[in-house]
């Protein structure tokens, strides 16, 4: 959709595309069309290997993630899709495992629509984390300025902890009384942004992605099913990680990893991401967190530590103590700032997935529509 | 800005001989004076008292470094000092004193350099009295709203307190780095004060915010917007219950906006902006999202529920939704526009613009999504209809978002919305392109009886009349999507196959994608029908069927001015020329026979009637006429038109020369009985049955 990628994307497909209709019409393509299909696997298992190990799961880290995503998606095209015979793919087992993928596909739009939301609650906490920050830069420090930050936090930690609590109850919970007691408790992520639909929930979305997801058997693992079956697998695994980082509705029980292929070479590097998440998400799971996401899970920690300041402080503060926060403060502050400038980006990028995968979608359909016109017998 | 704000305070307490002071403060000590000389009067205990309270309710002051401690005991003992009696201390008055504090702090402004800050007594007074009233507000024992007079005096004193506080976070800043010894103690007042300023603020704004929160929730409640704005907040109005009709949205009346825009100013300018716009985004984004559901009847469904759903039942959906949009967009969004312009008027523009923008923009996209879900959902013929309701829907709204959102969010919302339009744009491309796939799948090998109009025919064709209601929007789509399609060929697979493609490019320029489209689906059509002509036995049957089909069609296009219009006259004239063929070639094959009996050729030799011959020949006619009147009053014409055309032409040939034939001939015949064994029919007899024929039933002989 922005036409800048758009453009991009038309220019390295159209090379791709170059490169096999060359190559097609060449002799020994079926030679030529193995190789394809292992540089492909290979290529998967570099950009995933190439995802850097320190940062996992913060904002930039998920951005690279897509961009990887989007990097897979269209070479998965090249390799499957393009310039090939449209009834290549209307050959079992693909007439099976293609409308699965597309199937897939469909399914892991809704999950991008979730995320999309949840950045959006993520934008609030970080509002919350400014009110702090802005209070607790103050000088000199006094107890209104504290108490307004201790204020914020305590409604960004309620609202972490609110994650996966249902929107309903705090949707009721909030309609009563003016003043009672402290407004702080009233805020949650989910009433601070949109919900999608009733019932929905991100756990049973990712669990319908796996659905049929399986590796190809005998024959069928030479052929065009192993690319289909590894951009399953990508695409599920994606959507499974923003899943993890960013506050979705209703994710229990995702926490454990689902099946890839532990011996193959291209699921490798996806397999140990998804060792090191799924044990991230064990120690958070019972905590009750409002995701993976680092810049949050940081933001978590230096709450907790500012409220515990806050609870304990008397003016005027000492300059000890005063320097210990200071120093808290700014990194609150700079995790605001790297969310101010990266979770938007982020929610175009996802965006942009989002309508790359329609895209390709209606590409395969069509293809697989022009595969069945020919197969329709003429009059 | 005021450096010095706090010069005359110094210069009355302790540095009176500071040079750099005396010029600005010969209004200051007056001033001072002034309030002292009130404090006398008015204020007695309750100033000590005031101080003291300050102190309880923040206990840490208690722990205070001597500075602070010295400042007390000082307070107490000019406050001491200056009581005689007391009449209670009065907010409004003690205000009247901080306005001209804050006068003499802003005069003494553009002075420099060396400054001591006096903290009057007053301020203490002032602060004791702004925390009571919030004590009373936060115990409910007085109601916000109840008067306005309370209301507004209160946020004027917020008003002064984020003055002060402005004035005195200057004034320590500005003095931060001096070091004289002297100054010391002053600065230790100075951080005392600016604690307690800072306290009973945050104390204050806490509870605008929360006032501010349930103003903005309790319009939430239908029975509770009042559009005449009599009682903006005041509990019990269920007494009306004006019903939340869009028309009124956001519903809120204009005292209770007042209310709102008074808050927001005094937390903005306090510096609690993003409290204050924290509450509202979040309020307004549920006040919206309820609306919508609550309102409009409109409810979320996640694009996978979407593809599930049973197409009745989706179809229901999408009414609902373009009422949605709609009404959004002439109603809903402007009024949220204009709710947050006048909440947060004075204050930033771009605050306002980004609060509503993110929530309509929000809204947008969660709407777009919807439409981009039913694109996805499987294709099938009778979605064409909707998915055109939903693309005009889309397409009509592009223009006016400029207006609507700020720049920003009305480019980001106007991206997806052509992305979402173009989903359904080719969505209703390959849904109308699969009709040639129906044409071409229906291969049914029985034909119809009596060479009646096909039902594909009729399915086709009303279709297409169907379509052409929308032929405009098609004509759009068609052509957006034949540019898109020349766009990018090399990643887009084509719609058509080549052929296809060069057909249509060998079109004349002025045939229009759609156009190109319709002749193709009219082309596949014919020619489907034509095989289906093939199934028939008799060739005249077949002509009856090729007729049938070809009058029906010519028919429904003329009957519906916007198909004739695609496909032309010339076409229609083409179709009608190709109808009198088939009729003559029926003619030719279902009576030519018969006339050929009717012939005098062959009767005569040498000038002589063959007897036998011409017995021969009655006897041909007669059988031959009754197998075609048996046969052919089977078939069926249900065109009246034609039906009688076909009549009108048959006895046209077949009467004449039947006559002619009876007249010549009918004498060499013996009369009586020989004569009615041969001459069964007179020739209004022939009329009659001629005109019995294509009538779908059977007559049999009578």
């Amino acid at each position: 959709m922005p036409a800048t990628t758009e453009s991009n994307q038309g220019s390295f497909l159209g090379r791709i595309s170059i490169r096999r209709n060359q190559v097609m019409s060449m002799d020994g393509s079926h030679d030529q069309e193995l190789e394809d299909l292992e540089l492909f696997q290979k290529h998967v298992g570099d950009r995933f290997s190439e995802l850097p190990a320190d940062d996992l799961l913060s904002i930039a880290w998920l951005r690279r993630l897509l961009d990887e995503f989007l990097c897979c998606e269209a070479e998965f095209k090249a390799v499957v899709l393009m310039g090939r015979d449209p009834s290549h793919l209307a050959k079992p087992p693909l007439d099976r495992l293609l409308p699965d993928l597309l199937d897939r596909v469909v399914k892991s739009l809704d999950v991008c629509n979730a995320v999309t939301l949840g950045l959006d609650a993520l934008k609030n906490l970080q509002r919350l984390a400014e009110i702090a920050v802005v209070a607790l830069h103050h000088s000199p420090l006094g107890d209104g300025q504290v108490r307004r930050a201790k204020k914020a936090l305590a409604a960004l930690l309620a609202a972490m902890l609110h994650e996966d609590a249902t929107a309903k109850a705090t949707e009721r919970s909030r309609s009563f009384g003016r003043r009672q007691g402290t407004a702080t408790a009233k805020a949650s992520p989910r009433s601070f942004s949109c919900t999608m639909a009733r019932n929905w929930s991100a756990s049973k979305q990712i669990h319908a992605m796996l659905s049929n997801l399986a590796a190809p058997r005998g024959n069928e693992s030479s052929g065009l099913a192993q690319p289909v079956y590894v951009m399953g697998s990508v695409l599920v695994f994606v959507m499974w990680a923003l899943v993890a980082a960013v506050p979705c509705q209703e994710r229990n029980g995702l926490g454990t990893h689902f099946p890839l292929p532990r011996q193959v070479g291209w699921a490798q590097p996806m397999v140990s991401l998804q060792e090191k998440i799924a044990e991230e998400w064990k120690k958070k799971e019972k905590k009750g967190t409002v995701g993976l996401l680092d810049e949050i899970q940081r933001m978590e920690k230096l709450g907790h530590s500012l409220v515990e300041f806050a609870d304990s402080f008397q003016f005027p503060a000492e300059a000890d103590r005063l320097e210990e926060v200071k120093k808290q403060v700014q990194e609150l502050s700079d995790i605001c700032t790297r969310m101010q400038d990266g979770l938007e980006p982020l929610q175009l990028q996802i965006r942009e997935v989002f309508h790359r995968i329609v895209r390709s979608r209606n590409e395969f359909l069509v293809v697989l529509d022009q595969a069945g016109k020919l197969s329709t017998p003429p009059l | 800005m005021e450096k010095n704000l706090a010069e005359h305070s110094g210069s009355f307490a302790r540095k009176a001989d500071d040079d750099a002071g005396n010029v600005t403060y010969s209004p200051v000590p007056e001033s001072d004076n002034k309030v002292d000389a009130k404090m006398d009067t008015d204020d007695t205990e309750e100033t000590t008292n005031s101080d003291n309270v300050v102190g309880e309710n923040e206990p840490k002051k208690n722990e205070e470094k001597e500075e602070g401690e010295e400042e007390k005991k000082e307070n107490e003992e000019e406050a001491v000092e200056a009581q005689p009696e007391s009449p209670p201390p009065n907010l409004e008055k003690v205000s009247e004193e901080i306005d001209q504090f804050l006068v003499t702090l802003e005069n003494s402004n553009n002075s420099k350099g060396k400054t001591t800050l006096e903290i009057p007594k007053f301020l203490v007074a002032f602060l004791d009295l702004l925390e009571q009233k919030i004590t009373k507000y936060d115990s409910g024992e007085a109601k916000w709203a109840d008067s306005l007079e309370e209301d507004s005096l209160f946020l004027e004193a917020v008003n002064r307190v984020s003055n002060l506080m402005k004035h005195f976070t200057e004034y320590y800043n500005s003095h931060r780095e001096e070091e004289q010894e002297d100054q010391e103690n002053v600065k230790g007042k100075t951080e005392f004060m600016l604690n307690g300023l800072c306290a009973i603020q945050q104390r204050a704004m806490s509870f605008l915010e929360e006032d501010f929160r349930s103003i903005i929730e309790e319009s939430r409640n239908p029975n509770k917007s009042d559009p005449k704005g009599k009682q903006p907040v005041a509990e019990g109005s269920e007494s009306e219950t004006p019903t939340e009709t869009a028309m009124d949205f956001p519903g809120f009346g204009e005292e209770t906006v007042t209310n709102l825009r008074k808050i927001a100013r005094e937390m903005i300018a306090g510096g609690y902006d993003s409290e204050c716009y924290q509450v509202y985004a979040v309020s307004r984004r549920h006040a919206f999202e309820d609306g919508l559901y609550r309102v409009l009847g409109y409810e979320k469904l996640s694009i996978d529920e979407v593809q599930r759903m049973p197409w009745e039942t989706l179809e229901r959906e999408i009414p609902t939704w373009i009422n949605t949009w709609k009404e959004c967009l002439a109603v809903w969004f402007p009024g949220e526009r204009r709710l947050a312009e006048e909440v947060f008027t004075t204050e930033a523009d771009a605050a306002a613009a980004s609060l509503y923008g993110n929530l309509l923009g929000n809204v947008s996209i969660q709407l777009v999504n919807f439409a981009e879900s039913v694109a996805l959902t499987k294709r099938a013929g009778e979605k064409l209809f909707k998915l055109l309701d939903m693309f005009e829907t889309l397409r009509d709204a592009v223009p006016s978002m400029e207006n609507l959102f700020p720049e920003d969010v009305a480019w980001e919302v106007k991206t997806e919305t052509t992305s979402a339009k173009c989903r359904l744009g080719e969505a209703a491309v390959l849904i109308f392109c699969d009709l040639e796939n129906s044409i071409k799948s229906e291969t049914g090998k029985t034909p119809v009886a009596g060479g009646a109009v096909h039902p594909l025919t009729r399915y086709i064709m009303n279709y297409l009349r169907l379509a052409c209601e929308y032929k405009d929007t098609l004509e759009e789509v068609f052509k957006e999507h034949s540019k898109m399609e020349r766009a990018d060929s090399t990643s887009r697979p084509r719609y058509e196959g080549e052929e296809n493609k060069n057909k249509i490019e060998a079109q004349k320029d002025n045939v229009s994608p759609f156009a190109a489209q319709l002749m193709r689906v009219m082309e596949l059509l014919d020619s489907n029908l034509e095989g289906k002509a093939k199934l028939y036995k008799e060739v005249a049957l077949s002509c009856i069927f090729m007729m049938n089909n070809g009058r029906y069609i010519v028919q429904k296009i003329k009957g519906s001015a916007e198909i004739y219009e695609v496909m032309g006259e010339t076409w229609c004239r083409k179709r009608s020329t190709e109808l009198r063929t088939y009729h003559k070639n029926y003619q030719v094959e279902a009576w030519s026979k018969i006339l050929s009996f009717l012939s005098p050729k062959g009767l005569t030799e040498n000038g002589k009637v063959q007897k036998p011959v011409l017995k021969e020949r009655f006897k041909s006619f007669n059988a031959a006429f009754e197998e075609i009147h048996k046969t052919q009053s089977a078939w069926v014409v249900s065109d009246e038109q034609l039906q009688s055309e076909l009549r009108v032409s048959i006895s046209a040939l077949v009467i004449p020369a039947y006559r002619s034939f009876l007249g010549r001939f009918s004498q060499y015949l013996d009369p009586g009985r020989q004569t009615e064994k041969y001459i069964k029919y007179q020739a209004e007899d022939v009329e009659t049955y001629i005109d019995e024929l294509f009538d779908g039933n059977p007559h049999g002989r009578r």
